[in-house]
């Protein structure tokens, strides 16, 4: 759909999506005020925002909020900006079967974009190259919070489809040292596992302002084995173009505004934290990971793309979105084709909403269980609400109905402890353990006991066509 | 100069510098903790007696943090 983060941010600009903040602001705390403001103008249609006047980094600019909005998302896809969240996930959906035919397409080192600009060792200082700032007060420092970090397989290194595009928090330390948050989970760990069995480095490109759906897939979890510039070519319907970095080492976006070559040191861990988390709260100070930066490249006149997160509802929050809800969805139908849809917006799963039609007595909650025990669930999810397949899981108010009216307590509710967790969910206790609670707001089915008998009344599906002359009839008037 | 975190006296060093030339502000990095922090940020955040002390890594020994992601054993050759 859009080759690159500039291509997309015209796109935003001519849909009325992006706006500029040309007023001098200090890198803290107006930047953050700012990115956290766009991100309370509401999810469904908030603007990205360039900055381009802050102090000390006259001239160079930095965009946030670029997936900020369930109407930037949709553009993204190439799909009208009032598209419902619900038409989003099946559009996605099926999209996400054209895997295979996602294409992957290179060209030379002189003739990529993000190699306009090349700055060795000693030639460039982080801090001052981005203009960077404090995402959350009380941040250990300057983060990147929304790179593509690049790294390969040690012990397949040319195995294309385990070459891993991930996103994971950076520190910048100085000039040209970050530190990196890697969760034994992540893609990365396995990875840097095997090579710092062998006490060797691991090659890493750290990509800043990537093509909006690299972004995306990026912090989608999907198996090991499967390629995010493949999937990301796939969504996208036009073939990813990389390069091959300066060293040779990695598969990079050509259209990368930055691209930062180095290595992760083997066998150290420093101090990095705390930053401020997707679940409204600050991680500790934690040992993380060294990474060490040879070699930066970049665009001319390059966009820094950075996003805040925090206290949701941010754009973290709308960019894990989505891209949580499919693959679980994919997972869950395997073998429950009952399953109508997956609503796992929640902070990246915490809590998912299903919609299922139930076969027998039960089975709702056998679909929870289901929910509970695929890859990402596993440690992710911790409330499962259950409702019809006739609710639409995306609609909360019709949840809140199907809760209100369906739930009977002790036969509906259940809750498992001594389950994984989320270590940077605030009610995971010790880190890393959790509780499953299931809400079961299904209609039961025989042969468990009915509700009492009654007759529901029926969705009409014949009035979406009334609806749509009414959406007509309403921009017509919205236009006198 | 003495880190506004961990308290360590001379650990402080100047990272960056504004660099449009204007002087705005200066960058410094504490050795020890890794905190990072710039000269123009609002005043609370300069001193550390108005600081949360949650956020204080006055007196915690830093060889002891958690670490995520676990350094395995070497592969035996």
């Amino acid at each position: 759909m859009f080759k690159d983060l500039r291509e997309f941010l015209a796109k935003l600009e001519e849909e009325g999506q992006l706006v500029y903040y040309n007023d001098e602001v200090m890198p803290e705390p107006e930047v953050r005020l700012i990115s956290r403001a766009a991100c309370d103008m509401g999810s469904g249609t908030a603007p990205a925002v360039i900055m381009n006047n802050i102090k000390g980094y006259k001239g160079q600019r930095l965009a946030v909020n670029v997936h900020g909005s369930w109407a930037n998302h949709a553009l993204m896809f190439g799909m009208p900006k009032t598209t419902s969240l619900k038409d989003q996930f099946f559009e996605l959906n099926r999209r996400w079967d054209n895997y295979p035919n996602g294409k992957v397409e290179w060209v030379d080192g002189d003739k990529a974009p993000c190699h306009e600009v090349i700055l060795d060792e000693g030639k460039f200082n982080l801090l001052e190259l981005l203009p960077c700032y404090k995402v959350n007060e009380y941040d250990g420092g300057f983060y990147l919070s929304k790179a593509s970090v690049v790294s390969k397989d040690p012990d397949d290194p040319d195995n294309f489809d385990k070459e891993n595009v991930g996103t994971y928090r950076l520190q910048i330390q100085d000039a040209s040292t970050l530190c990196m948050q890697g969760l034994a989970f992540h893609d990365i760990a396995i990875q840097l596992r095997k090579a710092e069995e062998r006490n060797e480095p691991l090659p890493v490109a750290v990509c800043l302002g990537v093509d909006p759906v690299l972004t995306f897939m990026a912090s989608t979890p999907i198996a090991y084995d499967q390629s995010e510039y493949k999937m990301a070519a796939a969504l996208n319907g036009i073939p990813m173009v990389l390069t091959k970095t300066t060293d040779g080492k990695l598969d990079v976006p050509a259209g990368a505004e930055f691209v930062l070559e180095g290595e992760i040191v083997p066998r150290v861990r420093v101090p990095e934290g705390p930053f401020g988390e997707f679940p409204g709260s600050y991680s500790g100070t934690r040992r993380q990971v060294l990474i060490k930066v040879k070699r930066v490249t970049h665009r001319k006149d390059p966009i820094f793309e950075n996003l805040y997160l925090g206290r949701p509802w941010s754009e973290i929050d709308t960019l894990l979105g989505l891209n949580t809800c499919v693959p679980m969805f994919k997972q869950i139908t395997e073998t429950m084709p009952e399953v109508v849809a997956v609503n796992a917006l929640y902070q990246h799963g915490l809590t998912v909403i299903i919609a299922v039609n139930p076969r027998f007595g039960g089975y709702a909650k056998s679909v929870a269980f289901r929910a509970a025990s695929t890859p990402h669930g596993i440690s992710y999810v911790k409330n499962i609400i259950l409702v019809d397949g006739d609710v639409d899981p995306f609609d909360l108010e019709k949840v809140m109905w199907a809760m209100s009216t369906r739930i009977r307590g002790p036969q509906d509710v259940f809750v498992i402890p001594g389950t994984p967790g989320m270590p940077l969910d605030p009610g995971s206790e010790p880190a890393g353990m959790g509780v499953k609670v299931i809400i079961d707001a299904t209609t039961p089915v025989a042969p468990e006991r009915q509700l009492r008998d009654v007759r529901m009344v029926c969705p009409m599906p014949e009035a979406k066509k009334y609806q749509d002359i009414l959406t007509d009839l309403q921009k017509a008037a919205n236009k006198k | 100069m003495k880190c506004i975190r961990c308290g360590k006296e001379d650990s402080v060093h100047v990272v960056a510098k504004a660099p449009d030339g204007s002087g705005a502000w200066e960058i410094y990095k504490c050795d020890v903790c890794n905190y990072g922090w710039r000269s123009s940020e609002p005043a609370k955040m300069l001193d550390s007696s108005k600081w949360d002390p949650f956020f204080s890594l006055i007196g915690v020994d830093l060889n002891k943090l958690m670490i995520p992601c676990p350094i395995p054993p070497l592969r035996e050759k």
